[in-house]
């Protein structure tokens, strides 16, 4: 029997379903809707942003993350915070605020300031606000944030901190992060955390509608009266998991802004690709090489010394920045990211911002040091550090091998394990990365610098003479620049990164984050929020 | 009248075994997800490995894991008696609701790429074995080896190249459009499933909407099974088609479109039910690739996620909520294939 298509039912049957894509192409491209659920008043076209982040909780005693606290910045008012642009924190549902005596730090609250739900917001609602994430001390929370506060109490319209290091020049940064959020008293209880769908805060936006790192849509908030009045009266944001996923959403329209976090590849790509502008600002992540000063290559202190000197005569961030990571990363010059107040650029003084193996070669031979010296780094293999690490070190290699001086051993190894080796000494040259819990330059010296630093890597293990951070003489400096303020606290940091680079040298700083956003066109708003905060203020954002 | 008691009462035994042997059956798989992942390591500090040594104690304690295995694993055997899988660390999110919302789409999707398994395999096997040996034939059969060998997310690639990025068709990904999404999951009752929330919710442009959203997850996935439909009506086809009283119905002077039609065809099909259950396994297996590929977000999507940060709490729920649903599923395919086929049950 002959195969005939006429005869054949079951083809139509298979054809159909051909058809059926077919047929969705006739309805592809048309606006499907554009109506608002909430019934708010509309202000600008809506816009949908599109993020990798995930979110842990919407309320702010369980949560101290990059994806929760997108959200946070947006429903919630902070006492103070930092304005886009700016570095300093600045008066936000707070008038005034100010240290009264020197472990005493008291904010005057504005007037007349209203949640969502209409209640009033006092001082009152501030102190309670703080005094639940110290109760709650939810694992995922951010209580370790306020670790320096003794106690907080609202007196009429002040809200009163009793802190317990004198002058504590990073208090007015901790109010802006993920512990700074104001809650409504009569709504979130003193002792557990409010469920996601209940929350309710007095920032410039509500939520509408929050379906789980799937999907969360905001609507201006009618009461709120302060200076980060909405632009577009709703922002969708939706969840994806892969970077992939967003890249195409972005350039097909259906998305008007992808945020964090596209591939360096995904950028390259978007970057000739005239439906859409990539952003870049200034970002406050950190990645830079850990020396153990104990294990490293190297027959005595002068020797370590110099191995780590002649690496940062050969190291060239700017291949790593352009090659590596397509502009994801810009070099990094000391161990406080340009962006953030007082940072300087020591190690582009010092060592250059090329590879000078001649200069690497002769510190080498002034130290006695063999050449090619074996150099056995590790890196984190799984992505905590971003995919690309492998990349980045794999570059490293080629970077310090094409000196002649080195020769170098890779070893990847995942977080879990990395995290626990790295500790006990198991690794003599390693990598770390550091995201600021605030953008003050003291979260960028303090955990590295002190004796109880998290590195332990041997730079601070102690106060005795012997030890190299005492040699330096960077404690004095941790407290002036911890104490005072002013000028007194830029010289500190000045010395600070000064003697990172010239001293001991226990880190090579190598790379500071940039912040990416792919915008379609007619996006105008994110280039504003990109700064080291990592603050995303939807505020900004409008659609034309 | 004595035929049929004794034909009941075996099929009430064979379904009161089949029902017992589920319980060993689950057992079994709820144990194993239990003791593998404590093998491969502490979910507190794969969770949270960054954390001081302090604080990852306190929240072992917390999760009750400081206390003896034993006792972990008793706890976790009553807890999932009782429907409770537990709450994921990383997010606080309750795997009973997880599989709640994200089941929906699993199950959403998993529909729709066995209509279209069915709708594509069914058929084109029917023709492959009307046309044993010729051109349709090696062409359906090469069809098949390669919808069932190629790799659903590469295939999921393939096709939003095509159907999204190059025609501009049909959406990327996710399970509707954002705004979408955000209406129909606002009506009453939310069933969590798109199309009938959708429907429910009265907007056609919206329903269309969600239709464009699952067409090329549905393809990739159901394509995989298609491979295995079509490859198995057309050897069930042509045995029958071999078999006694075909070659009667044919010595009668009946043609052969009709005795492929009205006698043989379903007859062959039995076998394809028997199959089906066996490709539940599969075909969650094969959700888990495409919810990622799409972003759509359903079970799968949600263990991939839960990998990802390592919370093996919210893994080990929601593999064992898998493991029980497959279970059941085969259970109650057993019964079917029972009920139609009365040679299952002897």
């Amino acid at each position: 029997m002959a195969f005939s298509l006429r005869h054949s039912k079951a083809l139509s049957m298979s054809a159909a379903v051909a058809a059926a894509v077919a047929l969705a192409a006739c309805g592809a491209g048309k606006n499907d809707t554009g109506s608002n659920s909430s019934g708010a008043t509309s202000t600008g076209n809506p816009i949908t942003v599109g993020t990798t982040d995930s979110v842990i909780a919407l309320d702010p005693a369980g949560s101290y993350d990059f994806g929760s606290l997108t959200i946070e910045e947006n429903i919630y008012q902070f006492l103070m915070q930092v304005p886009a642009g700016a570095k300093a924190p600045q008066p936000d549902a707070a008038q005034s605020c100010d240290f009264s005596t020197p472990t005493t730090y008291k904010c005057t609250m504005k007037p007349n300031l209203k949640f969502s739900n209409g209640d009033p917001l006092t001082a009152k609602d501030v102190a309670f606000s703080f005094q639940r994430v110290i109760t709650i001390n939810n694992p995922n929370g951010p209580s370790s944030l306020l670790g320096s506060m003794k106690s907080v109490k609202a007196e009429g319209s002040d809200v009163v901190f009793t802190l317990k290091n004198p002058n504590d020049q990073t208090w007015p940064f901790v109010l802006g992060t993920s512990a700074g959020p104001i809650v409504d008293s009569k709504v979130f209880p003193a002792d557990k955390l409010l469920p996601d769908d209940q929350v309710v805060g007095s920032g410039p936006y509500t939520i509408t509608s929050f379906q789980k790192n799937q999907l969360a849509q905001f609507t201006a908030n009618p009461n709120y009266s302060g200076p980060n009045k909405a632009k577009t009266s709703q922002i969708t944001m939706k969840y994806y998991t892969t970077s992939d996923n967003l890249k195409l959403d972005v350039q097909n329209g259906a998305i008007d802004i992808a945020y964090r976090t596209l591939t360096p590849t995904d950028i390259s790509s978007l970057k000739s690709d005239s439906n859409v502008k990539v952003l870049t600002g200034a970002g406050g992540e950190l990645r830079y090489i850990v020396f153990n000063l104990k294990t490293m290559p190297g027959d005595n202190e002068a020797q370590k010394l110099a191995i780590r000197r002649a690496m940062a005569y050969s190291v060239d961030r700017q291949d790593l920045a352009t090659n590596v990571y397509k502009g994801l990363y810009q070099p990094a010059y000391s161990m406080l990211p340009q962006g953030i107040a007082y940072a300087t650029e020591p190690f582009k003084d010092v060592y250059g911002d090329k590879p000078n193996p001649a200069k690497a070669q002769s510190v080498l031979a002034a130290a006695g040091v063999k050449t090619p010296v074996a150099l056995h780094i590790d890196y984190v293999s799984d992505g905590h550090y971003g995919e690309t690490s492998g990349d980045e070190y794999n570059q490293i290699k080629r970077q310090l091998e094409a000196t002649k001086l080195f020769t170098v051993q890779l070893q990847g190894t995942a977080y879990t394990t990395y995290s626990e080796e790295r500790v006990k000494d198991t690794y003599p040259i390693y990598q770390l990365g550091w995201f600021p819990d605030f953008v003050d330059g003291d979260n960028y010296l303090f955990n590295f610098l002190n004796p109880t630093n998290f590195v332990h890597a041997h730079y601070c293990d102690n106060t005795k003479p012997t030890a190299p951070c005492i040699k330096d003489g960077v404690l004095p400096l941790l407290t002036q620049e911890e104490t005072k303020s002013g000028q007194a606290r830029a010289e500190a940091f000045t010395k600070l990164q000064k003697i990172l680079a010239t001293g001991t040298m226990p880190y090579l700083p190598l790379l500071s984050g940039n912040q990416v956003a792919v915008t379609g066109t007619d996006i105008s708003g994110v280039q504003e929020t990109l700064d080291p905060t990592y603050l995303f203020r939807m505020w900004l954002l409008s659609k034309s | 009248m004595a035929t049929t008691k004794t034909s009941s009462g075996s099929l009430r035994s064979y379904l009161i075994t089949r029902l017992l042997l589920v319980i060993p059956m689950v057992w079994i798989l709820v144990t194993l997800v239990f003791f593998v992942l404590r093998v491969v390591g502490n979910p507190i500090k794969s969770a949270f490995g960054q954390l001081p040594p302090e604080e990852i104690a306190r929240r072992e304690h917390a999760a009750g894991l400081d206390r003896p295995l034993i006792t972990q694993y008793w706890s976790y055997l009553k807890n999932v008696a009782h429907l409770d899988f537990g709450v994921a660390l990383t997010d606080h999110t309750p795997i009973s609701e997880i599989l709640r919302v994200n089941g929906a789409a699993t199950l959403e999707l998993t529909f729709w790429a066995v209509v279209f398994a069915l709708a594509v395999g069914v058929p084109l096997g029917r023709i492959a074995a009307r046309h044993r040996d010729r051109f349709p034939d090696v062409g359906l059969r090469l069809f098949g080896v390669l919808a069932y060998a190629i790799p659903v997310f590469f295939l999921g690639l393939l096709l939003k190249l095509l159907f999204s990025v190059q025609l501009g068709w049909l959406p990327v990904s996710g399970r509707a459009s954002p705004e979408v999404e955000v209406a129909i999951n606002e009506v009453t009752p939310n069933t969590h499933l798109y199309l009938i929330n959708s429907i429910l919710y009265g907007d056609n442009e919206y329903i269309w909407d969600v239709i464009k959203h699952t067409i090329l997850p549905a393809v990739a996935l159901g394509l995989l099974v298609a491979g295995i439909f079509l490859r198995l009506v057309r050897v069930n086809l042509l045995q029958t088609l071999r078999s006694d009283y075909v070659e009667a119905a044919r010595a009668r002077g009946i043609r052969e479109r009709r005795v492929v039609r009205k006698h043989a065809f379903k007859n062959a099909l039995i076998p394809v039910i028997t199959v089906m259950g066996l490709q539940i396994a599969a075909l969650l297996g094969g959700a888990v690739l495409t919810e990622e590929t799409f972003e759509w977000q359903g079970i799968g999507y949600k263990l991939v996620y839960y990998l990802g940060r390592q919370d093996y709490i919210a893994v080990q729920g929601i593999v064992t909520a898998i493991a029980v649903i497959v279970a059941l599923i085969s259970f109650l395919i057993d019964v079917i294939a029972a009920v139609i086929d009365p040679r299952v049950r002897y």
